[in-house]
């Protein structure tokens, strides 16, 4: 699946940045994995807006991940806001990883 | 574009408060059921219905068995449900009572006085189910999403009171006599109701859901985990009538063949899972659950042989039983915690050390929060152990029995080794 964006050149910074944060489990990165939906950047108001998913509700490792997106967008953007947007709608599934994520998982 | 459905405080998984206690003293219940194994040796020669086999089978029912599958299902249970553990405290009430409640029942078996002592420890461990139950309904009926593995869960702790009962109203028939014949009579049904609609409802109703998740595996098959539920439950309910109502030991066979039909059925479901996996490569602790899903079918020819050499010999073959017994304990139960263990508690420590340390550095991954070395070496030595204490059961040589053992206590050793190794695990950021 891939991420949509407001065409602002810095939603590809964002993208770059966000492929270093990991599922610890799985050892994929959060954008090939597909629980990126959405990144829009207001430059009016200097704020990015991320919608993201989990791979299941309740994910143990769930926190830990959304706080690596936001302070991986925070570090990357610093005169930023960051607002987090977490939805399971639509809920996550195999089909969203990216071939690149497929291949890795297939190594 | 995407409706915002949660915010993370809402979908926060159960706090690690809750489980580790649970996980801790498993590990101290295996390794003094392994040690107890080995000054006990002796008693396996002689008969199942023995106060030291007593001991040891409800250290490892209650103690490492129960107490595991409690503390990994606080944690698991939201993820399954979609929904919030309803209360912590009702948690630690359900560890508190069975951690005071289980010494005081084995070591009355050990000595084999059912008196207060035991009566108590049999109330405080139906009293810590009673507590899980309710925490576990409240959390299931509160959730949005009802699903399979919920009613596994659910269906599995319900049986799992009806053992804790007729297992208390046992012990007080020792002496009072409310049931109609002797404790032991009712034994098999006691063991049987645990094992059973227990352990290996609950143990498919979980692993159903995690095995696919932790293989990347596209593959669901409800129907099918539907014909397992009721293949297990109808057999039980089926073992329970013809326990009451007939004589003829042979009619148990038709209870065993439902059950061998569920497991043949839950390894296809595996098997299918691992076939349409995304992740080709898989872990240690995964092949070590997966190869306990294969130990499940062995206890299940144990038990058709049992039933056979009754029905058909009328005698009890003595060494059949209790090498069923410890093969459900100490080898399909013991296998699938000791996978299940190092794939679920590395988790719960790092997310409490590497809690926010997002943007400190390179965090190490969970699964190298133990000393995979020392995981293998377990391995090696549980598998070696199993084999030498089944050999020592069939060949009624104390010497297998002894050395089966003290590969067991190794194992156990091995296994505590690494548990602490995870529970102390320190911040480490590159």
């Amino acid at each position: 699946m891939s991420v949509i964006t407001n065409n602002n050149p810095k939603c590809r910074m964002a993208l770059v940045a966000l492929q270093n944060v990991y599922d610890p489990e799985i050892g994929l990165n959060v954008v090939d994995l597909g629980l990126i939906y959405q990144l829009d950047f207001d430059e009016e108001q200097k704020k990015i807006f991320c919608t993201m998913t989990l791979t299941t509700q309740y994910c143990p490792m769930g926190e830990n991940i959304t706080d690596n997106v936001k302070t991986s967008l925070k570090e990357t953007f610093k005169n930023y806001e960051v607002e987090l947007n977490l939805t399971f709608n639509p809920a996550w599934n195999y089909e969203m990883i990216s071939n690149e994520g497929k291949e890795f998982l297939n190594r | 574009m995407f409706a915002p459905s949660a915010n993370i405080a809402q979908v926060k998984t159960t706090s690690y408060k809750v489980a580790l206690p649970f996980y801790l003293y498993a590990a101290v219940s295996f390794l003094a059921a392994t040690l107890l194994l080995f000054t006990s040796s002796s008693t396996f020669l002689i008969h199942y219905f023995q106060p030291h086999v007593l001991a040891i089978t409800h250290i490892m029912a209650l103690g490492w068995g129960t107490m595991i599958i409690l503390g990994a299902s606080h944690q698991l249970v939201p993820v399954i449900i979609e929904g919030k553990l309803y209360s912590n405290t009702l948690a630690h009430s359900s560890f508190i009572l069975a951690a005071v409640g289980i010494p005081l029942l084995a070591y009355s078996f050990y000595i084999f006085n059912m008196g207060e002592l035991a009566r108590c420890g049999g109330v405080l461990v139906l009293l810590s189910i009673l507590a899980y139950i309710i925490n576990l309904s409240v959390s299931i009926l509160k959730s949005k999403s009802e699903n399979v593995h919920a009613i596994f869960v659910l269906t599995a702790a319900a049986w799992l009171l009806f053992t804790a009962s007729l297992g208390l109203t046992l012990v007080y028939n020792f002496t009072l006599p409310l049931l109609s014949h002797d404790s032991v009579h009712y034994l098999p049904l006691h063991a049987h109701a645990g094992i059973i609609g227990w352990f290996l409802l609950l143990v498919i109703g979980v692993a159903s859901r995690l095995i696919p998740m932790f293989l990347i595996s596209k593959y669901n098959n409800v129907k099918l985990l539907w014909w397992i539920y009721f293949f297990i439950n109808a057999a039980l309910i089926l073992y329970i009538i013809l326990f009451y109502f007939s004589g003829n030991e042979s009619f148990t066979l038709l209870p065993a063949l439902m059950l061998l039909a569920a497991i043949m059925l839950f390894i296809f479901f595996c098997y299918k899972a691992m076939r349409q996996r995304l992740r080709r490569q898989i872990d240690e602790q995964i092949k070590t659950s997966l190869l306990s899903v294969v130990i499940m079918i062995v206890p299940v020819f144990l038990l058709a042989a049992i039933i056979i050499s009754l029905a058909f010999i009328s005698k009890q073959n003595i060494r059949l039983v209790l090498s069923y017994g410890f093969l459900i304990f100490f080898g399909w139960l013991t296998a699938m915690i000791l996978g299940m263990t190092f794939k679920t508690l590395p988790f719960i420590v790092w997310n409490k050390v590497y809690h926010h340390a997002s943007s400190a550095g390179k965090t190490p991954n969970p699964k190298d929060l133990f000393a995979h070395k020392y995981f293998k070496m377990m391995m090696y030595s549980y598998i070696a152990g199993l084999i030498f204490f089944i050999a020592g059961i069939f060949s009624s040589l104390i010497v297998l029995l002894k050395c089966g053992a003290v590969l067991l206590i190794i194992a156990a050793f091995l296994y505590n080794l690494n548990v602490i190794k995870i529970v102390l695990h320190k911040r480490v950021i590159k």
